[in-house]
């Protein structure tokens, strides 16, 4: 184990040095959007892997991408209230949504399969309250963020500006992770993943543990929907809520291997470059091509490697380093 | 109004019987193989433009076309299982439902491909009866009608055949049911089958009712998950009764104020109930 | 008949049974004798094809089985009555016995088999429409060992048919166990009761935490001094 903690460190340490400097060597603004993307998607699949990882499967994280993205946007062209502030509103709002569902479900001692399908539906509900809101939130149809240009709109001259806030989010989504793992909820909520009432029996709050991982995910998954909105300044039920977008967000973490803390961000560069790839190389008519592709290779994936690339990677090679040793 | 929500009962009702199939299929497959079709309601959708292809491209008689477009979901029913749920069988039951809903993308967008996004329909002309106020559209009657001939028919086939009996031993407990001769792997297939079969069904019925187009299926889906957990997951009785609760509950709720809102009544009702009851309405514990 | 030969069975990494090894000539009852755990159970389920066993091999008529399903093994003339009387309690009785007889052997001869089986169970005749669910604990093993005869089974194993019923019914099970015998069929009869299940044995083994430690006629059973201490309560 030592020895890939070690390989494992300077490999972030370069993995971070390049993802830094990219932006500098790669001009093509189209790539940088590429990888800003990649940065976003990673950040909100890392944050819903969080939860995941624990066996808190949510299918309903689109609800908090949604908030995140529609709060800041209709008070900013409502209201002109500069998205400085309203981001934080509406990761406020998710964190208050998700205090409430979370108690509900844990409450009821809601798990596995029952909590996906629950969340599952709250992220339906997410995506037909903005249809039934569509005089304000303008439905289906989507709604483009006012353009002023100017920075206390949080709009940027050099769009490489989202590049490196979504690169320090995802660092610090990396490190939270980092700090859970030597917390003590990490050991707490393992045993719960165990066994319920084993992890009762060590008094451990089971309740206020998962609530505290749930309203930790929920916040910065807002807070990724929020800046994802402010990013592309348009937003809609398909993109940013509702059922696809959690479904997407969590295959990404899944292809990538929820259980590592790369994992996510391997699954969103994967998705998010094949989807690009596919789309340019075959143009907009084969988009579903590109999809179904996706879809398949992930069935493959659940059915061969059920704990991801980076998981399965890993235990293979702590199986060869094990077997030098 | 007052005629608008009467007749908003009424439809609810007829469409109940239909999404009563859908029900039926849903939890057949569950309360058998112990796995959630996430992917049940695009199922619908494919069988609806398979009917499509056979009639309008293909210049199929409807009929014919019809019972073509549920043999192919049969099929496909049968395909799931060899490809989808075999190998996952003792998988733990998350990776079940992932692999499964990974399964919309892939239908979703196979749909998008082969037709494209427009909404496409086969125009049918069918009269409207009227008592009084009340009007009612004969195709919702005739597949209300023919939901609940066909949920006669499939009690029949799970109380007076060998097979149904397989099916329903395997469900209540799959080891012993082994242990009295009975190949699990069959009745699996079988299951699927009838699923897939239903799913084309219930598409026939749709057809004079709706037009179909790639996210056509996402909200059956959950409409049918909402009423198969409201009645008890995997108790086919209470799918039935709840059918009918979801039906009217979503279409007076719908002329009161908006589909969308409709929608997510039955939703929250699901939600409540998993919560509260999770065994369902006529579910027992265990 | 039945040649368990030499059997290895692992639920995971726990070992339920080692090298074991059971004989069993036709029309012989055979009862193996153990405490809670030993792996009794276990035995039948891998007879039975529930379980597979990692090494060694079962023979029945001469066939290989231990590679079987568990559906072949029933048609090929082996039925298993589980522990507890395991019935499928949403089934009425009648259904019940209906599955006992889904194997392609026995269906055919279902209708002129249910008389016989009423007539030897009057109990089930009377209740034959209610679920399964609602007989009390005998009715149940009752329902449970008639199933089986319905997949007209040439060996028909019991695993522990005697455990939490009353004393009367217990009686009843084992005169009824003494019956089959005489009807011709071959018995595998796992019991805790040691002493009542060695009354109705033409050979015994005794199992202890997944080994055989002990096999021979009922008569050296009562002759063992250990045994007679800790199984037969002497």
């Amino acid at each position: 184990m030592q020895a890939i903690n070690k390989y494992g460190f300077y490999g972030q340490i370069i993995l971070l040095v390049v993802l830094v400097m990219l932006p500098f060597i790669i001009t093509s603004s189209y790539l940088n959007h590429i990888m800003t993307l990649i940065l976003l998607w990673s950040f909100v699949a890392t944050a819903w892997a969080y939860m995941a990882r624990f066996g808190m499967v949510s299918l309903g994280h689109g609800i908090f991408l949604g908030i995140g993205a529609y709060f800041p946007t209709m008070m900013f062209n409502y209201w002109s209230f500069t998205p400085w502030i309203g981001i934080w509103v509406g990761v406020a709002i998710a964190v208050a949504t998700a205090a409430v569902l979370g108690y509900a479900c844990f409450r009821f001692g809601l798990l596995g399969d029952y909590f996906a399908l629950v969340t599952l539906a709250v992220a339906e509900v997410s995506a037909l309250t903005i249809m039934a809101f569509r005089e304000t939130t303008g439905g289906s149809l989507g709604y483009t963020l006012r353009a002023t240009g100017k920075i206390s709109d949080m709009q940027f001259s050099d769009k490489r500006v989202y590049y490196f806030i979504a690169l320090i989010l995802l660092i610090g989504a990396v490190y939270i992770w980092r700090r859970i793992d030597r917390s003590p909820i990490r050991l707490a909520l393992t045993a719960i993943e165990e066994s319920e009432i084993a992890a009762a029996s060590l008094g451990v709050s089971v309740i206020r543990y998962k609530m505290m991982i749930t309203l930790l995910s929920a916040g910065l998954t807002a807070l990724g929907g929020a800046l994802y909105a402010q990013y592309v300044t348009y937003v809609s039920p398909d993109t940013i809520a509702g059922v696809g977008v959690s479904l997407s967000v969590c295959f990404k973490a899944i292809l990538g291997g929820m259980f590592t803390v790369l994992g996510p961000f391997v699954g969103s560069t994967i998705i998010v470059a094949l989807e690009e790839y596919v789309r340019i190389s075959m143009g907009a008519s084969f988009l579903g091509l590109s999809q179904i592709i996706f879809g398949i290779s992930l069935l493959i994936m659940i059915i061969f490697l059920p704990k991801g690339i980076m998981g399965s990677m890993s235990l293979a090679i702590s199986r060869k380093l094990n077997r030098i040793d | 109004m007052f005629e608008q929500i009467l007749m908003a009962l009424i439809n609810g009702i007829l469409l109940g019987g239909v999404l009563a199939l859908l029900a039926f299929g849903l939890n057949l497959i569950f309360g058998v193989v112990k796995i959630i079709h996430m992917a049940y309601g695009q199922f619908v959708m494919l069988g609806f433009y398979f009917i499509y292809t056979f009639h309008t491209s293909w210049h199929i008689p409807l009929l014919l076309a019809m019972a073509l477009g549920i043999a192919a979901m049969g099929l496909i029913g049968i395909l799931t299982q060899l490809l989808v749920i075999n190998p996952l069988l003792n998988a733990p039951r998350l990776n079940q439902l992932l692999a499964l809903a990974s399964l919309i993308i892939v239908v979703e967008n196979l749909a998008q491909v082969i037709w494209g996004a427009d909404y496409r329909g086969i125009p049918l002309s069918m009269p409207i009866i009227q008592f009084g106020e009340i009007f009612i559209r004969s195709s919702f009657l005739i597949a209300f009608i023919g939901a609940i001939v066909t949920l006669w028919f499939l009690y029949l086939f799970l109380n007076r055949t060998y097979l149904g009996l397989g099916i329903r031993a395997v469900a209540q407990d799959l080891e012993m049911a082994k242990g009295m001769g009975i190949n699990p792997k069959v009745i699996y297939y079988i299951t699927l089958m009838t699923g897939g079969a239903l799913s084309g069904l219930v598409a026939a019925f749709f057809v004079p009712i709706y037009t179909v187009h790639p996210h056509f299926g996402a909200s059956f889906t959950l409409m049918a998950f909402v009423i198969v957990v409201f009645g008890g997951m995997g108790n086919l009785m209470g799918g039935f009764i709840s059918a009918f609760i979801i039906g009217i509950v979503t279409s007076v709720t719908a002329v009161l104020s908006s589909k969308e809102v409709a929608d997510i009544v039955a939703l929250l009702m699901f939600i409540g109930m998993m919560m509260v009851r999770p065994e369902g309405l006529l579910g027992t514990e265990s | 008949m039945l040649n368990v030969h030499d059997i290895n069975v692992f639920y995971d990494e726990f070992q339920a049974l080692e090298s074991v090894t059971v004989k069993i000539e036709k029309g012989q009852t055979v009862i193996v004798v153990g405490p809670n755990g030993a792996g009794k159970s276990t035995l039948l389920r891998t007879i039975a094809g529930l379980q597979k066993p990692r090494r060694g091999s079962i023979e029945f008529e001469g066939h290989r089985i231990d590679r079987m399903e568990a559906h072949q093994i029933v048609e090929g003339g082996i039925s298993l009555v589980p522990e507890g009387g395991r019935v499928f309690p949403h089934l009425t009785v009648m259904d019940n016995l209906k599955v006992g007889s889904y194997n392609k052997g026995a269906r055919p001869i279902a209708k002129q088999r249910l008389p016989q089986i009423f007539q030897l169970f009057p109990v089930l005749a009377d209740r034959r429409n209610q679920r399964a669910g609602s007989l009390s604990g005998g009715e149940r093993q009752m329902l449970a060992i008639a199933r089986s005869l319905m997949a007209q089974p040439r060996l028909i194993m019991l695993d522990e048919p005697s455990l939490g019923l009353a004393p009367l019914v217990v009686n009843m099970v084992f005169e009824f166990i003494k019956s089959m015998k005489q009807e011709g069929y071959t018995v595998l009869l796992v019991e805790q009761n040691a002493n009542k299940a060695l009354k109705v044995a033409d050979y015994a083994y005794l199992i202890e935490s997944g080994k055989m430690v002990f096999e021979g006629k009922s008569e050296d059973f009562d002759k063992n001094p250990y045994i007679k201490t800790a199984y037969l309560g002497l």
